[in-house]
């Protein structure tokens, strides 16, 4: 079955970072750099997981997974990776429907198997 | 005549202003190309180094056109970047990398040579380079520089090569460490460059290292520290340390209903009792706590604080 994954980010280098880490999974992986590229990726193809790499865009009164997940479903899987560690965030992002919450600086091998493990769930 | 002379100024002039602009065009599409080249190598770069960190063998990766113009600080950056917001690489290849193509002994001289916050960031970037302790005493001169970021990012070096000494060097590092250094230092904790354990820290006779172990226990709610931390707001000779030690109560949600914390309050002015008042309605404490603590005139502003955090919403 052929799986897909979304990176979000604007940096670009740290995209590239992320990307390169999950290269070998199998996967087919893209990137977008902001929540409109992510809409529009979205739409155009089903994708099993998204990792968005700043949290900037939940905390503008926005929720981006509402938008991107169809009502009742758990999929996409969503992860979000950033630099905050105050934990009023943290719990914000999981009550927006957040799956996963790592914070840089992050270990890539984890990253890379915890990506793996929820592919292979979502087989 | 003077009507020639002012055709002959205006001609002058409009040269000039061509030759000028001409300039200016080329100097920015030169800058441009310069920068897209650039941000195509460090790409070839990062894939390099990724995909040698990835393999099991540790080849050495190669790095395309290496020894041109600006590709060693190019390489510094990249390497840096890497390693700045990722913990648990392989550092021995990284280290073999820097040692055969020279960076770290190239990076110095390139802090040698620069000035100012120049030198700052050429120090912050050699921070985030593995490389050997010999560097450690190699930037003990920036411990002294006048220009206050040079003197933090020197610290940071050490730290990052020698982390065994780290308490040394955090000791002996001339003058106070502001929040954001102390902040920058627990970034560097979270890459499991310092040691997390807070105890030796409080108890320290240096001011930055108790700032140090401060920071640890709010960072990390370490509960057990409570006691430490009454001590610290009850101290009344370094009240700057007290604050501190009050916002991390506020930070593990300790009960603030405490003589020493209600003594510290009342010796608070105007704007740090404003500041504590603003953290501690983002930590949640509830208003019959605070009426206890503060006057009845602050009562109104705390009100207006936990409503605009929607608090009851929670």
């Amino acid at each position: 079955m052929h799986r897909r994954i979304l990176i979000v980010a604007e940096e670009p280098f740290v995209r590239d970072v992320v990307r390169l880490s999950l290269v070998g999974l199998g996967a087919e992986v893209r990137c977008t750099s902001d929540c409109e590229g992510m809409r529009a990726s979205c739409r155009r193809a089903t994708f099993d997981l998204i990792i968005v790499l700043q949290a900037a865009m939940f905390l503008c009164g926005g929720n981006p997974v509402r938008e991107v997940r169809p009502v009742g479903l758990r999929h996409p899987a969503i992860y979000v990776l950033s630099w905050q560690q105050a934990e009023q965030t943290v719990l914000s992002l999981l009550e927006a429907g957040v799956d996963q919450y790592m914070t840089f600086p992050v270990n890539l091998q984890r990253l890379r198997r915890k990506v793996a493990d929820e592919l292979d769930r979502r087989l | 005549m003077i009507d020639t002379l002012y055709r002959i100024y205006t001609v002058l002039a409009l040269a000039a202003a061509c030759v000028l602009s001409i300039g200016a065009l080329f100097a920015a599409l030169r800058e441009r190309r310069r920068r897209g080249h650039d941000a195509i190598l460090r790409a070839k770069y990062l894939h390099a180094l990724m995909l040698a960190l990835s393999g099991d063998e540790g080849r050495m990766p190669y790095f395309p056109l290496f020894g041109h113009y600006g590709t060693r600080l190019l390489l510094c950056e990249t390497i840096a970047g890497l390693v700045s917001i990722t913990y648990g690489l392989n550092t021995a290849l990284l280290r073999h990398a820097i040692d055969r193509y020279g960076l770290d002994r190239w990076m110095l001289r390139h802090v040698r040579r620069c000035r100012g916050y120049r030198r700052a960031r050429a120090l912050a970037l050699l921070a985030c380079l593995p490389s050997d302790e010999t560097m450690a005493a190699a930037v003990v001169p920036y411990l002294r520089s006048r220009n206050r970021y040079v003197r933090f990012y020197a610290l940071t070096v050490q730290l990052a090569v020698d982390p065994a000494h780290a308490l040394r060097y955090i000791e002996s590092y001339p003058g106070p460490l502001s929040a954001s250094e102390v902040a920058e230092l627990m970034a560097l904790l979270r890459r499991g460059i310092l040691p997390v354990a807070y105890g030796p820290l409080l108890e320290s006779r240096s001011l930055n290292l108790r700032r140090v172990g401060l920071a640890i226990v709010r960072q990390f709610g370490i509960e057990e520290a409570e006691g430490r931390l009454l001590q610290f707001v009850a101290d009344s000779s370094e009240p700057e340390l007290g604050r501190e030690a009050l916002y991390a109560l506020c930070s593990l949600r300790c009960s603030l209903l405490r003589r020493e914390v209600a003594v510290f309050i009342t010796g608070m002015n105007f704007r740090e009792r404003r500041a504590l008042l603003r953290c501690v309605a983002l930590e949640g404490y509830a208003l019959n706590t605070m009426q206890r603590l503060f006057e009845d005139e602050e009562q109104p502003y705390y009100e207006t604080l936990v409503q605009s955090y929607k608090r009851s919403l929670a």
